[in-house]
């Protein structure tokens, strides 16, 4: 039984002082991976032979004195949403079932070339559909505090294969709140950077104006480390900020002297969240301004009406993208024999599940006749108003603190039959997605033996600012270090 | 008053190429008036006027030279297919100009 | 035509016009805009629609879209919006095509064609609507033979190649202003070269919108849409043919339904593809993965400026310039190349009217017997000039030049050396005329009375009759002048 991995630092410490090898925290990280597999289900596929290969290859080169970066040698875990060729990559779907990547995505392209190790590929939400990883082709992610519960989604395998110690770093998507919820809810930091940061070329879009790939790890100085490799300019996604990668350096050590915090009253009403989660919010503000930081009340008058403006503009969106999913040219064709009509209707109905159905037809009928300025162009004009509030906002304050999800880790099933119920989980996080910001959550304190995370948001460009304070924070503080019970 | 019905639910659920069964149908018919119920919301507010955002981050419109590269190797291009001959894609026969754009 | 029910109603179209655009990479992928290959050797993951890619936009593809806009007199738009197209096809990969709507490219143009009313030369002005911009679609292969008679076969290497869509306002009246709008519009895409605008090789697609309305009434009738008129010749005959459809369905009480058409060039009939309530429901949106275009205006300008001179400026000028007639200029300036030969001809030879007789009479029949354009031609401006400075000197006779004007076009070569190749040189030899005129003088007695009895005329068929006998090649001035002389006596 191997023991969990370390930080990302702390394994390139190692690494770099000799004591450990790539080889040995790939075996180590496999090991564990399938160690864990029964109980978490965090895994849809590994690559164990390649990984160890890269990983033979990444300790000649240390020896050569050619490190590449920090993450060279590293093993690491990429979603189930972002090709790598000669790869599967499946989605969380059935409908994807066997489809070989030819192409590789350009964040997982800047790690391998960073030299980090892709030992495998993790849960998720059928494309990315969900806050729970229960609407996978493979079953459900768990939570490693606690395997009756869900460890949140849709990037779920991400957070556990972090949580649980598998690898120090994964990549994660967030759409609605995706990186960051897991990350609340399994105990790990998480970030979401914002959009057009990471490249989307090879990320399987959901909603190709919220999707955003980001960093689950440790700390929140590793997610800074990585996410230097993976962001920058990218020709290939028109949607990409021509400006060079961030690098934060010492700028994530300062202090919080002169750092304004604010604090929205929309997001701190008592029916809002479970009065516990939003106790241990306040207390960690109170443990920011012990620091330094000053808070100050404002307001975003406009978020009651995030969830639905969101659902309205992903499921649009998602319809759309996900038109492509027809069994003509790669992924699983139903069998038997019908005419066209029939091959579109039986793949697609066989090869996608309930959630995805459910998104895909209220996609369609918002952006159908008749519907379209009702509810898409209704959503977009309150995005509009949205991104007024945070553009006021940010004028008076540097980070906003929140909840990042209303309640911790809900068991799992709990919210399967009521899809409302579900889509409420995000009500923190999908503004951010929904203005283009970025945000991260950090673990801030347990409730009933699960964590519980303070989501820190900044204004677009700056994701230093909520980097900062969370570095800052996880100086003064050791959630971060606490360790999920090893269950196997 | 129901906002959705079942028989637009089917309507839609066609648009998008998905064949549902009555239960899933009547299923999904609750789910969306729910949904949209939830949606409507949004009726509160005063939009007049507003534009539009499709993206929240303001961009130039990039564009690429335009120059051709190769296209892939033919056999990766069909290998992920469920059926193909040749080099090209199969799929159950098309009458012609049958829902053509 | 006055018993049928046509005669009573006024025809009324309007035409969309696809033209492919003349890039390198395809609208929104650097995959080649190449598609005579085997299937699927020009696509890469954004022609598959592979999971995870993103479209980037042709820059090229943008200029030729804004050329075609300012050929055509339409106001450039400096903001416009790609939307999604939802429709499921095999051929179409995403499940949706890339296209603009709300907020097209261009707006509000019009062209002028040339019509011949009751043997005037009468211009009318046609608007145009609105130019977008959108990508193609793959191809189907439906032949049983390849495909089985189950299956079809999908090509995907035409899939994203850029396309304009032109789309007419309903100002056509008749299958043949049909015609000479489709010309024009060919003309012009040509001759701003962003398009090869070659019908037969699918690059220039048709659809046109017909109805039917009682004569002098304002109102428009129902229309229908007849899809995928691939020639010149089906554009008119399918035109006429609904019409025809229409009027009879109007003259015998009933109604014209909206559908879409297609016309069968075996029975000259059309038919109903699918009819109004099956229409698609298309759910266009701006495409989330692109930003919308936005041009500046001061590259619209600099487009403007760099625009070539058109047809009917070209056709003005050949008129006052050269003085060619309305229907000569208009015939040499339709096509850029043929203009630009000409205008080049006429720098070394001097006359512009000789120079447009010849290319009108000889070279474009050569061009039609060769089934060639003027582009591929191996004939150069100079070599022309140089058979007709040949003719004019008297070196070579117009029969013998006219006769190597095919050769010229298909291999090209100098004419001097290929008149005397060939033993062209035109005969001046007294001898050699002196003999052929008396011989001729005395085989046609009868003539040469006529003449001396104050009939002109029959010089002319005596002259005939030497060149026959010289296959041709005797000097006519020689002859004309030997005759004279001769018929004096």
């Amino acid at each position: 039984m191997s023991s969990p991995l370390g930080t990302l630092a702390e394994l390139r410490s190692a690494l770099d002082a000799g004591t450990t090898s790539s080889q040995d925290l790939v075996a180590q990280a496999l090991e564990r991976a399938d160690s864990h597999q029964n109980a978490l289900n965090c895994f849809v596929g590994l690559r164990a032979d390649a990984a160890r290969e890269e990983a033979l290859a990444a300790d000649a080169r240390r020896k050569r004195g050619e490190v590449r970066s920090l993450l060279d040698g590293v093993p690491i875990a990429i979603k189930d949403n972002m090709v790598q060729a000669g790869e599967p990559t499946t989605c969380g779907s059935r409908i994807l079932a066997g489809f070989v990547s030819p192409y590789t995505s350009t964040a997982v392209q800047r790690l391998v070339d960073a030299g980090a190790v892709v030992i495998g590929r993790t849960n998720m939400d059928e494309f990315a559909m969900g806050s729970s990883t229960e609407h996978s082709a493979i079953g459900p992610c768990h939570n490693p505090w606690d395997p009756t519960r869900t460890a949140g989604g849709s990037s779920g395998g991400s957070a556990t294969a972090v949580a649980a110690g598998i690898v120090p770093v994964a990549l994660g998507s967030d759409t609605g709140g995706s990186i960051r919820q897991p990350a609340s809810l399994c105990g790990v930091t998480g970030i979401k950077p914002t959009y057009g940061r990471v490249s989307r070329w090879g990320l399987v879009a959901f909603a190709s104006s919220l999707d955003q790939i980001g960093v689950l790890a440790r700390t929140a100085g590793d997610c800074a480390s990585v996410l230097e490799i993976i962001s920058g300019h990218d020709l290939r996604d028109s949607t990409s900020i021509p400006e060079p990668a961030p690098v934060y350096g010492d700028a994530l050590g300062r202090s919080l002297e002169d750092v304004v915090i604010g604090l929205p009253r929309e997001c701190f009403v008592e029916d809002g969240a479970d009065a516990a989660v939003l106790a241990m919010v306040r207390a960690a503000v109170e443990e920011l301004k012990r620091a330094g930081a000053k808070t100050r009340e404002i307001s975003l008058p406009h978020t009651p009406y995030g969830i639905a403006t969101y659902y309205l503009i992903a499921d649009a969106e998602a319809s759309s993208n996900l038109a492509r999913y027809d069994g003509v040219r790669y992924g699983r064709r139903a069998q038997g024999t019908f005419g066209l009509a029939g091959m579109y209707e039986r793949t697609r109905s066989e090869g996608f599940g309930d959630e995805v159905k459910r998104r895909i037809v209220l996609g369609t009928y918002v952006l159908s006749a008749g519907y379209y300025d009702a509810y898409y162009r209704k959503a977009q004009q309150v995005r509009t108003l949205l991104r007024g509030d945070f553009e006021q906002a940010f004028a008076g304050c540097d980070v906003i603190a929140t909840p990042t999800a209303p309640e911790v880790a809900f068991r799992l099933g709990e919210k399967t039959a009521d899809p409302l119920s579900m889509y409420l989980s995000d009500v923190y996080t999908v503004s951010a997605n929904l203005v283009g910001i970025p945000g991260l959550s950090v673990p801030c304190g347990f409730h009933a033996g699960m964590p519980v995370g303070l989501q820190l948001l900044g204004p677009a460009m700056g994701e230093a600012a909520p980097l900062r304070v969370a570095t800052a924070y996880q100086r003064l503080t050791s959630h971060h270090e606490e360790r999920a019970p090893e269950i196997v | 008053m129901p906002r959705i019905t079942r028989a637009e639910v089917h309507r839609v659920a066609k648009l998008a190429r998905l064949s549902l069964s009555d239960a899933e149908a009547d299923r999904m018919t609750t789910d969306l008036d729910h949904i949209l119920e939830y949606a409507e919301t949004l009726q509160e507010l005063d939009t007049e006027g507003i534009e539009p955002t499709a993206h929240a981050i303001p961009l130039e419109t990039p564009m690429r030279l335009d120059r051709a590269v190769p296209g892939i190797d033919p056999a990766l291009a069909i290998g992920n297919a469920p059926e193909a001959v040749d080099t090209a894609f199969v799929v159950p026969k098309v009458i012609e100009g049958e829902e053509e754009g | 035509m006055s018993g049928s029910p046509l005669s009573r109603y006024e025809m009324v179209i309007g035409l969309e016009v696809h033209a492919q655009l003349r890039t390198e990479s395809k609208l929104f992928s650097p995959a080649p805009a190449l598609f005579g290959d085997e299937p699927n050797h020009n696509v890469e993951p954004v022609c598959l629609a592979l999971p995870g890619v993103l479209p980037v936009l042709n820059r090229r593809a943008v200029e030729c879209a804004i050329l075609a806009g300012l050929a055509t007199h339409c106001t450039v738009h400096t903001r416009s919006i790609f939307a999604r197209k939802h429709y499921f096809y095999p051929d179409l990969p995403k499940g949706y095509q890339i296209s603009q709507f709300e907020h097209p490219i261009a707006t509000g143009g019009w062209l002028d064609i040339q019509l011949d009313v009751d043997g005037e030369a009468v211009t009318k002005r046609i608007g145009l609507t609105r130019i977008h911009m959108e990508e193609d679609a793959g191809k189907l292969i439906h032949d049983d033979a390849v495909a089985g008679s189950d299956a079809t076969l999908v090509d995907l290497n035409r899939a994203g190649v850029p396309l304009v869509e032109i789309v007419s306002e309903p100002d056509i009246r008749s299958p043949a202003e049909a015609g000479a709008y489709l010309r024009m519009l060919r003309s012009i895409l040509r001759y701003i070269d962003v398009s090869d605008a070659d019908m037969e090789k699918g690059n220039f697609r048709c659809d046109a919108n017909v109805s039917l309305r009682p004569i002098g009434r304002e109102e428009f009738g129902t229309r229908t849409e007849l899809k995928n008129l691939n020639s010149f010749r089906f554009v008119e005959a399918a035109i006429l043919a609904e019409a025809r459809r229409q009027a009879e369905i109007l003259a015998d009480g009933g109604e014209i339904q909206q559908a879409t058409m297609a016309y069968d060039s075996a029975t000259d009939r059309t038919r109903v593809l699918r009819l109004k309530e099956d229409a698609h429901d298309y759910r266009y949106f701006p495409d989330p993965d692109l930003i919308p275009l936005e041009i500046d205006a001061g590259e619209i300008e600099a487009l403007r400026k760099g625009l070539p001179e058109l047809a009917d400026e070209k056709c003005n000028r050949f008129q006052s310039q050269y003085g060619l007639s309305e229907n000569d200029a208009h015939q040499l300036s339709e096509n850029r190349v043929l203009g630009e030969f000409f205008e080049a001809a006429v720098e070394k030879h001097g006359t512009a009217r000789t120079v447009a007789n010849w290319m009108l009479r000889d070279v474009l029949k050569a061009l039609g017997e060769l089934e060639l354009e003027l582009d591929d031609a191996k004939l150069t401006p100079e070599a022309f000039a140089e058979l007709l400075e040949l003719v004019d000197s008297g070196k070579t006779t117009a029969k013998s030049a006219q006769g190597l004007v095919s050769e010229l076009v298909r291999n090209g070569g100098s004419p001097a050396a290929l008149v005397s190749e060939r033993g062209l040189e035109a005969v001046s030899d007294a001898g050699v005329l002196t003999t052929a005129v008396d011989e001729v003088l005395a085989e046609h007695p009868e003539n040469v009375e006529k003449y001396r009895a104050g009939e002109a005329k029959v010089l002319n068929f005596l002259m005939g009759q030497v060149m026959r006998r010289t296959q041709g090649k005797a000097d006519p001035n020689a002859v004309r002048d030997l005759l004279a002389e001769r018929l004096k006596e």
